[in-house]
């Protein structure tokens, strides 16, 4: 059987015009790398704006933990002067110059009051006493971001078994 | 043409890309060598540092929540160097409102150690000083050329505690004081010092201020709360002041204490200092014994220590209440003929008048009659010579010489029955006093009645001593002494309220030898005798006015009843026996 000798006078033509132009090669390959690039700028903002946010948080907590001390040194003081004004000596003085005197012991004169309960001395007890000294600040604020990454990754290889 | 670009577009790539390659490499070297391994080290050092952080010392109060010693507000008054831009306007500033030195203050301004750059003019200076300088610098910014600084730039100003004593010179020998490094000195804040001072925390912070640090939480001291009555301290303040001019004693305490608890209400004695200015303690002082003598001074009781050797007596059964002798007005014991008061004889008495009438030679037959063993068990029992266990710095234990010591000898038990030859201090007198107002048992004097941590009040319990005489002999004796004042017409009586008590007058022993113008008189008396709620001890030094302690001791002893029973809501004793039927 004689096959025909067929030609395709074309055929290199439509390689030539469908293979890859060199030129879009080249753009693949940039692309790429760009995107690694900007994958990384991600990454890297992202870590900035973590480590930003927890500069800026650990600087309100010194703040806010300095602010507590100054307002308890306050407190304090103004406890103080307050124990200063209704002194012994302040107190009689004031006292005297309202034209009270001391009670002598004949002007007094005892009355039963049923229920009447003589006062116990002072209880300085708060009421809103309760168990403190734990640390309060999130770990979020003093993590960075690869040891989030690694705790993440190690809660979820934990899990995963 | 093209593929020539091509190739030398690759080649330059692969050039670019061989330099960030050999970049990448150095770094990863240089991150990884011995060298880099030192750097790393040496970082670490300097990232974190110990850090000690001091809590509040805690604050102390009377039983009625009264601050009796505080904190407030004090600043450091440094110069920034860097910022500095007048040092002669911070020199005269400084030195005018704080009273310090110009030319001092210019020295240290203008020739700072190398490497310093903030110096520290003034510490614990007061906040209305501070305050003033504040506004002085504010001024002076504020009136500065425009772009120029104000001539106080530079001036810092740093707030931290220190202690302070709203009360002043008020119970300052209770309280003890604190020094400027936080250390606690006399009284109750040297004896809780631990507790007041807190516990510091030391904790490794980083030095980036940029990394988030949590400062550890120092819980501040223990805050206590001391059973001393604010007021009840003043009137006795008060009262004894007014004592050492009446009769011109040359010192003096009055201390009062809860005969059923060991409870110390008030504890008042003549020297006193403004404790805000505890530098000026050489000045009111000769010795630290001066502080709180109701603790800390021994002397020769006198006749005080008679209801002891009388409980002694009547608890060994050696004699009853209605027990006659005849007193002859002088008896021999250890070679040493021993008189009464008044050198007389009293003729046949019973006990009570031997203990209204304060008779020597009673006392002397009744030591005799027990035996040196009896006798000294008995006062060793009621803790002469020891100490009491008060919560107090400084106490003294005073000293009583038994049979065996190299200075004993025999008449010391005929001489010690009256008070003579024995050395006790005040709170040992109440406490030994105590067993006889409380059914026989002692109580342990003590001034703190709580404490209060993390918000919580825990109340310090109650303690008793030994319980040297039985209830029977600790009521038939209050009843003789309350018979023996009645009899006397004592000045020591209390109009509405019965009281029991007796007066002491001591000669005063100089190197051996008795003072023969000189006497230290003494009342220690307690109430109601039904039911004690009260005892005072009074003691004054030397009186010119009269040297008996029936005239000077005793009357003070009434005047400070007659408040505390005001103070204290005591209500008369028919009013109280109303009550109790009702």
């Amino acid at each position: 059987m004689n096959i025909p000798n067929v030609q395709f006078p074309n055929v290199n033509h439509l390689v030539h015009a469908y293979r890859v132009a060199p030129w879009r090669v080249q753009r693949q390959w940039i692309g790429n790398a760009l995107l690694v690039v900007v994958l990384f700028a991600m990454a890297a903002a992202l870590y900035l704006n973590v480590t930003s946010r927890t500069a800026i948080a650990g600087r309100e907590i010194q703040n806010l933990t300095e602010a507590i001390a100054i307002s308890r040194q306050v407190s304090s003081d103004l406890q103080t002067q307050l124990a200063g004004l209704t002194s012994a000596a302040s107190m009689e003085k004031r006292a005297r110059e309202m034209g009270f005197r001391p009670v002598e012991p004949d002007e007094l004169e005892y009355l039963v009051v049923p229920g009447y309960v003589t006062p116990e001395a002072v209880d300085l007890s708060s009421s809103d006493a309760g168990p403190l000294t734990v640390l309060t600040i999130a770990p979020a604020y003093n993590q960075s971001l690869l040891d989030w990454m690694d705790e993440k990754f190690l809660s979820s290889t934990r899990s995963a078994q | 043409m093209r593929q020539q670009y091509g190739r030398r577009s690759q080649v330059l790539a692969g050039m670019i890309a061989f330099f960030a390659l050999a970049i990448v490499v150095q770094m990863t070297r240089i991150q990884n060598s011995p060298e880099a391994e030192i750097f790393r080290q040496q970082a670490e050092n300097y990232a974190y540092e110990y850090r000690t952080f001091y809590p509040n010392r805690g604050e102390i109060y009377d039983r009625n929540g009264r601050l009796l010693a505080g904190e407030k507000i004090v600043y450091e008054v440094g110069v920034d160097l860097n910022v500095m831009t007048d040092p002669h306007a911070i020199s005269f500033a400084v030195a005018d409102t704080l009273g310090l030195e110009y030319e001092n203050l210019m020295q240290v301004i203008q020739n700072p150690p190398e490497g310093i750059n903030y110096i520290v003019l003034a510490d614990y200076v007061e906040s209305s000083q501070a305050l003033y300088l504040q506004e002085l610098k504010k001024a002076l910014n504020e009136q500065a050329p425009e772009g120029s600084l104000g001539g106080l730039t530079g001036l810092q100003f740093k707030s931290h505690p220190q202690r302070s004593y709203p009360e002043h010179a008020l119970g300052s020998n209770i309280l003890g004081f604190v020094n400027r490094e936080g250390k606690g000195y006399f009284g109750v804040e040297e004896k809780y010092d631990t507790l007041l001072a807190g516990n510091p925390v030391t904790a490794l912070v980083p030095t980036d201020p940029n990394k988030a640090f949590e400062i550890p939480d120092a819980p501040d001291g223990t805050t206590l709360v001391l059973s001393i009555n604010r007021d009840l301290q003043a009137a006795a303040e008060d009262i004894l002041d007014t004592a050492l001019g009446t009769y011109g004693a040359q010192d003096g305490l009055i201390a009062i204490m809860d005969p059923r608890n060991g409870e110390l209400l008030a504890i008042a004695v003549s020297r006193r200092m403004d404790l805000n200015t505890f530098w000026n303690y050489d000045v009111v002082y000769d010795n630290a014994t001066e502080f709180n003598p109701a603790i800390s001074k021994t002397y020769e009781p006198g006749s005080v220590v008679k209801i002891f050797t009388m409980a002694a007596a009547l608890d060994s059964h050696t004699v009853t209440a209605n027990t006659t002798y005849l007193d002859t007005g002088s008896v021999l014991i250890g070679g040493v003929t021993i008189q009464n008061w008044d050198r007389n004889p009293w003729g046949v008495q019973n006990m009570v008048g031997c203990l209204q009438h304060s008779l020597n030679v009673c006392m002397v037959n009744l030591s005799t009659q027990m035996g040196a063993t009896t006798f000294y068990n008995y006062m060793d029992a009621f803790g002469l010579g020891h100490l009491t266990g008060v919560d107090l710095a400084w106490e003294a234990p005073g000293r009583l010489k038994v049979p065996g010591d190299s200075d004993w000898y025999p008449v010391d038990l005929g001489t010690n029955a009256f008070g003579q030859g024995i050395a006790v201090t005040p709170i040992q007198m109440m406490a030994a006093a105590s067993a006889i107002a409380n059914d026989g048992r002692m109580v342990i004097p003590h001034v703190l009645y709580a404490m209060v941590r993390d918000g919580r009040q825990y109340e310090a319990p109650d303690q008793f001593g030994a319980t040297p005489i039985s209830k029977q002999t600790a009521d038939t004796l209050s009843e003789m002494l309350a018979i023996s004042l009645e009899n006397e017409s004592s000045l020591a009586l209390v109009p509405g309220y019965r009281v029991a008590g007796k007066t002491g007058t001591a000669q005063i022993p100089v190197d051996g030898i008795y003072e023969s113008d000189a006497t230290n008189t003494s009342f220690i008396g307690w109430g109601p005798v039904d039911d004690p709620q009260f005892m005072i001890y009074v003691w004054l030094e030397r009186p010119t006015e009269s040297p008996w302690g029936s005239e000077t001791a005793a009357p003070v002893f009434a005047q400070m009843a007659q408040r505390t029973v005001i103070l204290l809501n005591i209500p008369p004793d028919s009013i109280r026996q109303q009550i109790a039927l009702k």
